[in-house]
């Protein structure tokens, strides 16, 4: 077994696929840093002002006055609702919820490219995982070899789930370092709230938790990884069912992007708040944000992906050990 | 296939393994810190720092939509032009902060003027410049349907009311600052009933004057006359916010007002 793991890492790590994505990763987090540097900047061209809590105090306000406007959408104005609440909360307390400095920006990063950008970095490796032995037609060798069918799966599963490790901890560091350079490497113990709850448009501080921002931000990494493992082993399960490695990709992106489609316009469908789409923005819970469905909490989401998660696994392994491989 | 040191990949296999376990562990401790009663820990209440003039003007707007500048294709409404003008003659950059919500009316003026930063941020300001009270008269247009049961005087005794407490609040934080009380005009002026409409605004106008004039350093810019008479070259296509020649002469009112008095304070 620890053979066919090595030999399945040999492959991935000879493919330079790893290497591929740490390009894009930097690249990207190279781009939203610059964007990001100037957005403050012309934030304080704007004002005059460098005090958070002015900015903070303006960000209220503009999202006040856009609650005003009629075209906005029952969700939105409840989301607004709540995002205004908790600045609120975080002015009236003095704390500063963005934090100048590169761990800020690790849990900003992190939070936006939860729920598609890293399942997307997943997908690269994820999908072609069994798929690639069939077009390639190695699949015969690989299987003419006295170890068993699901062994063999294994092993690759194995090797996708330490892959994602990998990744997830590359885009983390990768994000620190880099941005680091421009807003500096402080701010690891910057206080965060959490434990906000989101009663539709109420925001209720009662449970409201004080804790450093390493402390969150390996929270939410745990989160994301989680996040990653599950979009990473239904896009497993897609190479083990589809032998088209392109078609695979194609029916992954459209379920994650139908994902984000549907955060933003389901509420009143409560049961689509089952479907692994809508669940991945787990972030949000520990940051406070409104879930897309009223009445997801983080242990029902969590959940929902684990089933996800299981059947998927269930299906791939029947599925490879069965298979006419010709 | 490109030759791999086999002892590499090994090290990355259990590097992995570690990283692999370690996000398992972070996963963990989130869904349990998560749940784990919140043992309620007293958020430690700094005091704000208190306000320190940092050699800058620092202009604040409140109030309405006028404050914000609707109805300006350009978007800077009054505020925007005044700020131009002001850097132009100070030579100097200055903070603006515009706290002005689209439909606030006077109470709900008020309640903000409770917040703490709101307070700080008045407490700095070198001038303050205020639109309120188009939102209570006019509720959208409503008052005029029915100027009979609308209560006109209601509603004038409760604005009045609140914007004493504006204005309390504003000196209590901010002695020094000379305060712009930005009136009304009547959009209506070339419908139907205008002399009931005007007599009203001009009356409104009247009080919040009066009611000024009570307190220290508060100026009273009227801007009936500007849409006296040719309103609809002034106000925007929904016929109730000015538009950018509108929001200019207002801004040329209020501007040439505001001297920076360094030694004042």
């Amino acid at each position: 077994m620890n053979k066919l793991i090595q030999n399945e890492m040999l492959k991935l790590l000879a493919r330079k696929r790893l290497l591929i994505i740490t390009a894009i990763v930097a690249i990207l987090v190279a781009m939203f840093t610059y964007a990001q540097y100037k957005e403050t900047q012309s934030q304080r061209e704007r004002l005059g002002t460098m005090e958070w809590q002015s900015l903070l105090q303006q960000q209220i306000i503009d999202s006040q006055n856009r609650l005003g406007s009629s075209r906005i959408s029952d969700e939105w104005r409840q989301q607004l609702q709540v995002s205004i609440k908790q600045s609120q909360y975080y002015l009236d307390n003095n704390i500063n919820p963005s934090e100048p400095g590169a761990p800020t920006f690790v849990r900003m990063f992190i939070e936006n490219s939860s729920d598609l950008f890293i399942p997307l970095l997943i997908m690269i490796i994820a999908s072609d995982l069994v798929s690639s032995e069939h077009s390639l037609g190695s699949i015969k060798l690989l299987l003419t070899r006295p170890v068993q069918r699901w062994k063999i799966l294994l092993s690759k599963y194995v090797v996708l789930l330490l892959s994602t490790s990998l990744i997830v901890l590359v885009t983390a560091a990768l994000a620190y370092v880099i941005s680091g350079a421009v807003f500096g490497y402080h701010g690891w113990t910057a206080p965060v709230i959490t434990g906000f709850t989101v009663e539709g448009s109420n925001l209720n501080t009662s449970g409201v938790k004080l804790m450093d921002q390493w402390e969150f931000l390996l929270m939410e990494m745990g989160l994301v990884w989680f996040v990653a493992v599950v979009v990473g082993t239904l896009s497993f399960m897609l190479s083990v069912l589809i032998r088209s490695t392109a078609a695979g990709m194609g029916v992954m992106l459209a379920a994650l992007i139908s994902g984000m489609i549907l955060s933003n316009m389901v509420s009143s469908w409560a049961s689509a708040k089952y479907f692994f789409m809508v669940n991945l923005k787990l972030t949000s819970y520990l940051s406070g944000a409104a879930p897309p469905i009223e009445g997801m909490t983080l242990f029902s989401s969590v959940s929902v992906l684990f089933v996800w998660l299981v059947a998927a696994l269930v299906v791939s392994f029947t599925v490879f050990s069965r298979q006419d491989v010709y | 296939m490109i030759h791999l040191h086999t002892k590499r990949v090994r090290y990355i296999t259990i590097f992995a393994s570690i990283v692999c376990l370690f996000w398992l562990f972070c996963l963990g401790w989130a869904v349990q810190d998560y749940y784990s009663a919140a043992s309620p820990i007293e958020i430690k209440q700094k005091e704000p720092e208190k306000a320190v003039d940092t050699g800058k003007f620092s202009l604040v707007a409140l109030g309405d939509s006028l404050t914000r500048g609707t109805g300006d294709e350009s978007g800077k409404g009054y505020v925007g032009l005044v700020t131009d003008d002001l850097k132009e003659r100070f030579g100097k950059k200055i903070s603006v902060h515009n706290l002005g919500v689209s439909g606030a009316v006077s109470s709900e003026l008020k309640n903000q003027m409770k917040q703490k930063e709101i307070k700080r941020q008045l407490g700095e300001a070198d001038a303050i410049m205020l639109t309120i009270g188009g939102n209570d008269l006019f509720q959208g247009g409503q008052t005029l349907i029915d100027i009979e049961t609308a209560g006109i005087e209601d509603i004038q005794e409760k604005y009045l009311q609140n914007l004493k407490d504006v204005f309390t609040t504003i000196r209590s934080v901010n002695n020094q600052a000379t305060v712009y009380m930005i009136g009304l005009y009547n959009p209506f002026i070339e419908l139907e009933d205008n002399e009931t409409t005007s007599s009203i605004v001009r009356e409104w106008n009247f009080q919040t004057e009066d009611l000024a004039s009570s307190f220290s350093d508060i100026v009273f810019v009227p801007t009936y006359d500007i849409f006296q008479l040719s309103v609809n070259d002034y106000l925007y296509t929904d016929k109730f916010h000015p538009n950018k020649e509108g929001y200019k002469l207002i801004a040329k009112r209020i501007s040439p007002l505001i001297k920076w008095e360094e030694e004042k304070k």
